[in-house]
């Protein structure tokens, strides 16, 4: 066990500083010009070199890359060229609400995933797995940012019952910061009212977010599920007499339940990315909106520094994946 | 195209099943929320601008004159009065001796010779509107409340560009200083300022706080005493903008598209403002270019172009030009313009090395911006029928930036909406001054040195009875060489609930630019 994390994590390392190579190879091949963008479109040329200058745009690639290289291995993620801030000081206050964001939608989409692929199994062919897998596909073809628009306009315009956007009220207190996770800081100040308010807020943008995530663990789920009630042991443990929630709930669905495990963690990764599209429809201060501004003023540092977060976030949610798969199945555990 | 369609049907029928709603008050004060599309990247005068950063510096501190009103003027702010030397090197302000900043300290001499020498030594933001002709120690204090200006050279549009000069306090900014940055990153997130509201909250990409300085020592220009703040909430979604200003959780919105002003402007509860801009948009010709630099094919395009096309995409919220300056710009005159006229075009045309046309132009534009997209295939229409091809290339802004920059990448023509910092007619006409190539406004790089003269003689003469006729002789330059399609001036467009009051328009503001002051809730 302890070997499969040494592992892992040298392999993240890899895969990082890889990453690092590619976006930052894209962000110095790419039109644009950031020393301009920092001085304004007004400043005059002699502007745009001191500000060249102050910021190394002026030097060889291979050297920024080194010096960046040397910035990532103090801490150092850069300073945004459109805010003037410290990139990590950006990301410290948009990631914990991107994050929240995206942990309310997976859960969203496993409470009711599950459920959902083991029901469409359990009737399968029936009007009740018709009607699941026919949500399992709109969940995997309508665009997020659509979806958003949709429930922004039904159900927070005409219905009036979800805000249109943001974390909180314009008016609502923010808790004291703890985690910056607005419903987690409110608990822990013993303040209900306030995590109700946030979850509430985030009500719309985690079912855009989800259903995409939705879809796919009802698929997956549903298949498995499939194929583990079509089992011997299944056959056997009805001839005995076990009761049918029994048989799903013990028998098989411990057994269906890796692969959909492995498909959550997965999707973990695709929904930081769609909060990109998400977080721009509801105006929620994330990390992705953070990215998507970014990605549109051609500030490297930020995209760069996003882009690698995210790329971590992603292979760390797949090992915790695999660590679940070696403590749920022994013979994975026995491979390691 | 489709996509926007739905969702203004939407808003339509939103529109008719929402509840109006009042303001609110939160402590028995009212605190009015703004919703713009643009973050507040800083709240430093000395840093860069742009329009949602100079309407907050505007609110927070104070500068010696202040733009006001339609058509603009300066007018006195912390200066009461100034004097112009006989040269016009010397400009003296007398200072308001009951201006005084948030935290108490009286506005003196010294904190305007402070902060004008630190904007100009640090060489970031407005520097360049006075670099030129101001250096750092030709700016002194005179008195407690004197401070006088000596200029390198004799400069008319001085005056001009002060309002975007804000006064900081040096006793609070000071100590901030780290390692010689100017207090830049404290003054980022921090007020040092004598404006009429203070800062309150700084919540970085999501809202700004600004609480109303009820001793602010100019007073405002109305009654209501329960007027708490203002709260900038970014809101980057033109159809979210719109949603919430009819569901009232925003009072006044900024720069929404054309679409949704027309949905909310059918509104009883929503007054909306559309009047014209200084800002013009053209389509700029690179006149070093290939197939640019022949004037007759900048001509002959200039008249294929559909010129109704550019009012008909605004809702007829546009007005054509009728100059290349816009007309807020002090000194324009009417000028016959080209209008489309296909058989003048194929006269310019056959003037050329392409008579029968079969050349590619490229037509830059910015990413995502509709408006300039259909402009884009109007034009590919028109030149049909000169047997020119039309590449139309989307880019992002700082992409768009980028590609002006230079002769080489310049492309044939970029759409481009400028607006100047200034009613001096200087601001325009230095636009086709080679001072000006390299800069996205400048991306036509036209060399003429009968212009260039005019324009630099111009701006060295402070008597305006002298400079007017210069300028009409350069207006009529500028149209003469084409270097773009002269195309149209938009409306500023805001709305707003009916409650809001006070809202004063002045084209001088960029588009989605508000003055903060004069405004209250009054339900």
């Amino acid at each position: 066990m302890r070997r499969l994390i040494l592992k892992r994590l040298g392999l993240m390392v890899v895969m990082l500083l890889g990453l690092a190579v590619i976006t930052f190879t894209i962000a110095n091949v790419a039109p644009g010009d950031p020393a301009r963008l920092a001085a304004g479109p007004d400043a005059s040329q002699e502007m745009v070199e001191q500000v060249r200058a102050e910021r190394g745009f002026d030097k060889p690639v291979p050297v920024r890359f080194m010096i960046y290289l040397g910035q990532l291995a103090r801490g150092d993620l850069g300073t945004s060229v459109y805010t003037g801030r410290e990139v990590s000081r950006d990301i410290a206050q948009f990631l914990p609400a991107t994050v929240e964001l995206v942990l309310f939608a997976i859960t969203i989409a496993i409470v009711f995933g599950i459920p959902l692929g083991v029901l469409a199994a359990v009737w399968q062919n029936k009007a009740t797995d018709h009607g699941i897998r026919l949500l399992a596909v709109s969940g995997a073809a309508l665009p997020m940012f659509w979806l958003g628009l949709m429930l922004q306009w039904y159900l927070a315009l005409e219905l009036d019952l979800f805000p249109l956007g943001g974390r909180l009220g314009v008016f609502d207190d923010v808790p004291p910061k703890i985690t910056g996770m607005i419903t987690v800081d409110a608990l822990l100040n013993g303040d209900p009212g306030t995590a109700l308010t946030a979850m509430w807020h985030m009500v719309l943008p985690a079912l855009a977010l989800s259903l995409p995530a939705l879809a796919a663990i009802i698929r997956v789920n549903r298949a498995e599920m499939l194929e583990v009630l079509g089992r011997d042991y299944v056959t056997n443990a009805r001839a005995q007499g076990i009761g049918p929630f029994r048989i799903i709930a013990v028998y098989s669905l411990k057994n269906a339940i890796l692969p959909t495990l492995a498909m959550i963690g997965l999707r973990f990764g695709w929904m930081l990315g769609g909060t990109v599209l998400v977080e721009g429809v509801f105006d929620f201060p994330g990390v992705g909106l953070y990215a998507a501004k970014a990605a549109v003023s051609s500030d490297f540092e930020p995209i760069m520094a996003v882009t690698l977060i995210l790329g971590a976030a992603f292979m760390f949610t797949n090992l915790l994946i695999d660590l679940a798969y070696a403590l749920l199945d022994p013979r994975v555990r026995n491979q390691v | 195209m489709k996509l926007r369609m739905l969702t203004s049907a939407m808003a339509l029928a939103a529109t008719l099943v929402s509840p109006v709603q009042a303001a609110e008050k939160r402590d028995g004060e009212f605190w009015m929320v703004i919703g713009g599309r643009q973050a507040v990247s800083h709240i430093d005068p000395g840093q860069s601008y742009d329009y949602s950063i100079r309407m907050m510096t505007q609110a927070l501190y104070d500068g010696l004159v202040k733009y006001s009103g339609n058509p603009p003027e300066v007018e006195p702010w912390l200066a009461t009065d100034w004097t112009t030397s006989e040269d016009g090197l010397t400009w003296t302000f007398n200072l308001a001796e009951s201006a005084t900043f948030h935290n108490g300290d009286p506005v003196t001499a010294e904190a305007v010779v402070y902060s004008y020498q630190r904007v100009l030594e640090m060489n970031e933001g407005v520097a360049w509107m006075l670099s030129d002709i101001l250096k750092p120690e030709n700016i002194k204090a005179t008195g407690e409340h004197t401070v006088e200006f000596t200029l390198d050279r004799p400069y008319a549009p001085f005056l001009s560009f002060l309002p975007w000069w804000f006064v900081v306090n040096p006793a609070q900014v000071e100590p901030n200083v780290v390692d010689g940055d100017f207090g830049k990153a404290w003054l980022s997130e921090n007020d040092a300022g004598s404006g009429p509201y203070e800062l309150e909250r700084f919540d970085q990409g999501t809202a700004y706080w600004l609480r109303r300085d009820d001793d602010y020592w100019k007073g405002f220009p109305y009654e209501a005493e329960d007027m708490g703040g203002i709260i900038y909430r970014l809101i980057q979604e033109s159809s979210s903008q719109r949603a919430a200003l009819m569901s009232g959780e925003a009072d006044l919105v900024t720069d929404l598209t054309p679409e949704e002003f027309e949905v909310v402007g059918a509104r009883p509860d929503i007054e909306v403002s559309s009047t014209p801009a200084l800002t013009t948009f053209g389509l700029k010709m690179n006149t070093q270019g290939e197939y640019m630099s022949d004037v007759n094919l900048r001509k002959a395009v200039a008249h294929a172009f559909d010129y109704e096309t550019f009012v008909q995409v605004y809702n007829g919220n546009a007005k054509l030009q009728t100059s290349p300056f816009a007309d807020a710009i002090r000194g324009k005159v009417e000028i016959d313009m080209p209008r489309k006229d296909i058989e003048k075009a194929k006269e310019y045309l056959g003037k050329t090395e392409w008579p029968e046309g079969g050349i590619t132009l490229e037509y830059v534009y910015v990413q995502g911006l509709e408006q300039q997209r259909q402009m884009g295939l109007s034009l590919l229409n028109s030149l049909k029928e000169l047997n020119i091809e039309l590449e139309m290339v989307p880019l992002t802004w700082p992409n768009m930036v980028a590609r002006a920059s230079s002769i080489e990448e310049s492309p044939d023509l970029l759409a481009i909406f400028a607006t100047p910092v200034s009613t001096d007619p200087d601001a325009v006409a230095i636009q086709y001054h080679p001072s000006s190539h390299g800069k996205y406004y400048g991306s036509h790089f036209l060399e003429d040195e009968e212009l260039k003269a005019m324009i630099e003689e111009a701006r060295r003469i402070s008597d305006w009875e002298e400079r007017a006729p210069i300028y009409a002789k350069i207006q009529q330059r500028i149209a003469d060489l084409q270097p773009e399609i002269f195309g149209m001036l938009r409306q500023r467009q805001f709305a707003y609930r009916t409650y809001v009051q006070g809202y004063v328009d002045s084209p001088i503001r960029m588009t989605g630019e508000v003055d903060l002051y004069p405004l209250y809730i009054q339900p």
